[in-house]
């Protein structure tokens, strides 16, 4: 078996980036995945939030959709429903982030698929889990950022809030690890189950240490907003501006093991009283030591630090942006970023895989699909239509292929 | 209930964060999980009150909330007693996982040729800083690296200090990458009887992290995505975050002419809506600052729990944006598990810690109990799992190999 997951049908029935990244996922490591497009509802707008351009090269499909199959379903109608219910009953798992009311419209309750196949795997991405008060409002990031606490303690204070977006990133990992869970209780058991996984989930556990030591002390000041000074120790969580603008990042936690060497590259004497010792460094002289390295850093150019740092290899980088990684050579030889032949575009870079497995390795077998470029074979080999139906359902809207679909 | 990964076996020599919440997902799902440390100092978590690194309670809770439901052994493995005793374990277990720099395992005998020669099955794991194809080998803190990945350099207003995602928030998607890795790995075996050695690092799960704008930016290099955006030149005014009387919310609605008439009409606003530079997408777009110039102004005069009311009464989706305060009452987070109460023998009494990550219908995990004092299970492991008795156990400690 060449990959992990080989043999594994998913039907991923999804909408927002997240969700539909955890089945992209999966696609990664050899499952089968029949991405259904609902032709009665408009496509999600992938620049809505209007904080960026949209990508004119269509980068995000290339990510998120790749390894799939694309069907298009127009699923108002009576009978893209019975096509929908036609392809779950040939999946192993169905993956979606669709509201309840949504799946039971579509005849696709938890209840009735896990009652009629015990052993099928059914995956839901929501935005605060199944249980609890009902709620309208839409599986996205932002809404569960802002109610995890993350999004207000981020900015320096008197700053806008900020979501850094880890949030969803982490819910598409916890999706596709809660899958795979579940197929490895269903090979040693024969049951399959319902999988969870929320957006709020995704950003409590991306503020997992924080949000412990809050749940311990409960003291506001551990999620308030904080000024870059606030930190605790002058070697360790902190960023200061190099000359040329741009900022060095420490993190020695443990500074009486790094001392000796970082105060020769800072150019501060090792016996120098004022900050000798541990106790001094992060007690009554962290604010005047702050100070002393904020005027050191400020003499050379980012680049000559991390010349120093490495030599001595410090725990202390540069703040780049994404111009480094994306020349990075480990960043190429880990497969973490890829290069893609696109027939139209030509090399194309794009983000890779994030997990390395020696004898199953990700791997990318085809490229996004455009919507309903497989209705048509799909419909035929899986479900066993004729062309003629096939046709008819074309005709008729309720199947979209390439063409038909705006 | 079965947990989903009983019978799993799973050796954890790691240390600090990463590595121990990868483990802890399988620790939370039913494996028997042994952290390995060493003798008398143990995973440097545990003294991390010491280094004034991150916020601790009177128990430890970074080292106990992350290594709950887990087993510890002490053990010494510079000794060569020592490596012999985790030789051994690993004759026993399904899984090794290590993050404290792949330099270092070969020397120590833990490197992947000499483990699978012991035991085949075996699922070699590892949180490594930058991967495992580029031998790079310094320092891997999550900070430095989320640096490194430009994530960080992108947040902010302008002209403000990059900000970093929160303490951990780049180690626990390695983890959660490993674990994932692991999963994987467990299930192929399930299906063919073979192990095999995987790693997600540091580095390649933070750039992952970024996908939403590095994956853009690798196919377009342009910078806009890699730079910090001020949230007042935006192309979508309706989709941001608003300062309120007391606090800020967020709002999500699209730039629509529908999205923009219901706002009107929940923020009472006529004013707005006969202003000719908003009353088009296109307008409301090009004149982005004026606008929310007077969202602020409006928004201003309620408070965001008043204001999100209406919003989401109105069909536009909407929260207000709370501190740690709101979520540790958040009904949601309790109701589904995100947080767990457990018994803190410190204390004396329950404390409430982050919970599970995934929910499973029929097989669910749990949180049973916080992490064990350095080598507790020691003894018992060496008894139960490789058979030793008094007299041998007695000669280790004498050895210095276990405590």
């Amino acid at each position: 078996m060449s990959q992990v997951l080989e043999g594994i049908v998913v039907v991923d029935l999804s909408r927002e980036y997240w969700a539909s990244l955890a089945a992209a996922l999966l696609g990664d490591f050899g499952a089968r995945v029949i991405r259904v497009e609902d032709l009665s509802t408009v496509a999600r707008d992938p620049g809505r939030d209007g904080i960026y351009p949209v990508d004119a090269l269509g980068s995000e499909a290339r990510l998120i959709h790749r390894n799939k199959e694309s069907v298009a379903l127009a699923l108002a109608d009576d009978a893209g429903r019975d096509l929908l219910g036609q392809l779950v009953s040939c999946a192993d798992v169905l993956l979606t982030d669709a509201a309840p009311a949504s799946l039971k419209a579509w005849g696709l309750s938890d209840e009735d698929l896990l009652t009629a196949r015990p052993e099928f795997i059914y995956a839901v991405g929501s935005l605060a889990g199944p249980e609890g008060p009902a709620s309208t409002q839409p599986p996205l990031d932002e809404l569960a950022a802002a109610r995890s606490g993350v999004m207000y303690s981020l900015p320096e204070p008197g700053q806008p809030p900020v979501n850094a977006g880890a949030g969803q990133m982490y819910t598409s990992v916890m999706l596709a690890l809660g899958i795979v869970t579940a197929l490895h209780h269903r090979h040693e058991t024969g049951e399959g189950q319902r999988v969870d996984a929320s957006l709020l989930g995704g950003h409590m556990y991306a503020s997992t240490l924080t949000l412990d030591a809050y749940m311990a002390m409960r003291e506001d000041r551990l999620g308030e907003p904080r000024r870059r000074f606030d930190a605790a120790n002058p070697m360790s969580g902190i960023s200061y501006p190099s000359q040329d603008g741009r900022w060095v990042t420490l993190t020695m936690p443990d500074t009486d093991r790094w001392w000796p060497a970082f105060s020769k590259i800072v150019g501060l004497n090792e016996d120098d009283e004022r900050f000798d010792t541990h106790e001094k460094r992060c007690g009554d002289a962290r604010l005047a030591m702050m100070e002393v390295l904020e005027g050191i850093f400020a003499t050379r150019p980012a680049a000559e630090w991390r010349a120093s740092f490495d030599a001595q290899n410090l725990s202390a980088d540069i703040i780049e942006r994404y111009d480094y990684p994306a020349v990075d050579p480990n960043a190429r030889k880990n497969r973490y970023v890829i290069e893609l032949d696109d027939p139209k575009l030509g090399k194309i870079k794009s983000l890779g895989f994030p997990i390395h497995m020696s004898d199953t390795p990700a791997q990318l077998h085809r490229p996004a699909p455009a919507v309903g470029e497989d209705s048509e074979a799909i419909l035929k080999t899986l479900l066993g239509l004729t062309a003629e139906e096939v046709g008819e359902l074309v005709g008729r809207s309720t199947v979209g292929i390439p063409g038909s679909v705006s | 209930m079965a947990k989903p990964l009983e019978g799993i076996r799973v050796l954890d020599a790691t240390v600090w964060f990463q590595g121990p919440v990868c483990a802890q997902y399988l620790a939370d799902m039913g494996a028997e999980v042994i952290h390995v440390e060493r003798p008398v100092t143990g995973d440097q978590a545990r003294g991390v009150r010491s280094i004034a690194a991150v916020p601790v309670a009177d128990w430890n809770q970074y080292f106990l909330a992350v290594n709950r439901n887990k087993k510890s052994i002490a053990v010494d493995l510079k000794k060569d007693e020592g490596r012999e005793l985790l030789h051994r374990l690993v004759e026993k277990s399904d899984v090794f996982l290590w993050n404290q720099g792949l330099e270092s395992l070969p020397g120590l005998g833990l490197d992947y040729e000499t483990l699978s020669a012991i035991n085949p099955k075996l699922i070699y794991a590892t949180n490594s800083g930058y991967g495992t194809a580029g031998a790079v080998h310094k320092p891997s803190f999550d900070m430095t690296v989320q640096a490194l990945t430009g994530i960080m350099a992108r947040l902010g207003e302008p002209g403000e200090p990059p900000i970093y995602l929160g303490l951990g928030a780049g180690d626990a998607y390695g983890g959660l990458m490993g674990a994932l890795g692991i999963l994987l790995a467990l299930y192929h075996r399930d299906r063919t009887g073979r192990g095999q050695a995987i790693d997600a690092s540091l580095y390649g799960a933070q750039l992952f992290l970024a996908a939403p704008t590095l994956q853009p930016y690798l196919a377009t290099g342009e910078a806009v995505y890699s730079l910090q955006q001020s949230r007042s030149k935006t192309r979508n005014p309706l989709w941001n975050r608003y300062r309120a009387q007391d606090t800020w919310l967020a709002l999500c609605a699209e730039n629509s002419d529908e999205a923009w008439q219901v706002l009107l009409g929940c923020i009472g606003a006529p004013g707005l809506g006969e202003d000719a530079r908003f009353a088009s997408s296109a307008g409301r777009r090009e004149n982005s600052e004026a606008l929310v110039a007077e969202l602020d102004a409006l928004f201003a005069s309620r408070s965001a729990a008043d204001w999100v009311e209406a919003l989401v009464a109105g069909g536009l989706p909407a929260a207000p944006i709370e501190a740690y305060r709101g979520v540790a009452a958040d009904e949601h987070a309790w109701a589904n598990g995100y947080f767990s109460r457990v018994h803190c023998d410190e204390l004396g009494e329950e404390v409430a810690i982050r919970g599970l990550p995934v929910g499973l219908g029929r097989s669910p995990g749990s949180v049973e109990t916080l992490g064990p004092e350095l080598g507790q299970d020691t003894e018992l492991l060496l008894f139960d799992v490789l058979g030793l008795d008094w007299d041998r156990i007695g000669e280790l400690k004498e050895l210095g190999v276990i405590p």
